[in-house]
């Protein structure tokens, strides 16, 4: 895998996100605040990918029109799926932190560490090894 | 056939390898027998600064752990339980240190020694993700990286205990 092409997949996660927010804060009210605030962080990263992709004249991977992260009728079900996209994202930066050098490294161990605090905040615990399988 | 025992970091070997309790000499005989056994490509000579680097995160690392458990064993109450099982999965994934380090007395009141805590994995989080920038391999690069998420987990949770 090329530095490229882990940043695609990390774009790619982050489109998901920002579908997936919006989603989990209409469904419940109980999260509209914090998928909120979420939202915002995720639509600022994916920016900054894109803006970074075009930067090196690279076509960025587009959005799908839905994304498969399971059942969201429980409250549960929309903490697990919320945590499983940035566990995902978290594992996407893990890569390209190995795939790069300098400051796209650093680019990506930022992300992964707001990835990894991203799980904490939608009721996840901490491990020791973010981002590893 | 050199197998470096960085070929492993990346793959959750030594995760696994930490999780069974074993440390320094033996982690690295055991970690070139894991290797051989999952069938993992050999690595090339590790680099010499990628070593230092390691012995330099396994001191720092090991400290961080003494003082954790310190911190567990003078404040009962606190549930340091998974921050101790975290520190000593990191502490094994680099090289568990002989003798325990010395480290200052944790702080005699409860909001203060967490705060410290707190303070001390933020600091450790910080710098395990300066050092990810220095390492040559891109597999301790992942490592550390990934460390330096775990350590800045720990200190948000950990401040939450408060």
């Amino acid at each position: 895998m090329t530095s490229t092409e882990a940043m695609q997949d990390w774009l790619a996660l982050e489109h998901e996100a920002v579908w997936l927010y919006p989603v989990i804060g209409a469904r419940f009210d109980a999260l509209t605040e914090r998928a909120r605030t979420s939202y915002g962080q995720h639509r600022a990263v994916r920016d900054r990918l894109l803006f970074r992709l075009h930067r090196m004249d690279i076509e960025p991977v587009p959005t799908a029109l839905t994304y498969d992260v399971g059942r969201l009728v429980t409250k549960a079900q929309a903490l697990a799926a919320v945590r499983q996209v940035e566990r995902d994202i978290a594992a996407a930066c893990l890569t390209l932190a190995g795939e790069s050098v300098g400051e796209l490294r650093t680019y990506a161990t930022a992300g992964l560490r707001r990835a990894a605090l991203a799980e904490l905040t939608w009721a996840g615990r901490p491990t020791a090894f973010p981002g590893l399988p | 056939m050199v197998i470096s025992r960085r070929a492993l970091l990346g793959t959750g070997a030594a995760t696994a390898v930490a999780a069974a309790g074993l440390g320094g000499a033996a982690l690295m005989h055991r970690l070139d027998d894991v290797a051989r056994g999952v069938g993992i490509e050999p690595h090339s000579e590790p680099d010499p600064a990628d070593d230092r680097l390691i012995a330099r995160v396994a001191a720092d690392q090991n400290a961080l752990l003494a003082r954790v458990e310190a911190t567990a064993s003078k404040h009962k109450g606190l549930r340091l339980d998974p921050f101790v099982a975290i520190s000593t999965a990191h502490a094994k994934a680099v090289g568990v240190a002989a003798t325990v380090p010395d480290i200052a007395a944790p702080p005699a009141g409860r909001d203060v020694a967490v705060r410290a805590l707190a303070t001390a994995y933020a600091a450790a989080s910080r710098a395990r993700a300066a050092d990810s920038g220095k390492a040559t391999s891109p597999a301790l690069a992942r490592v550390l990286a990934s460390m330096s998420a775990g350590l800045a987990q720990c200190a948000h949770a950990v401040g939450d205990l408060r």
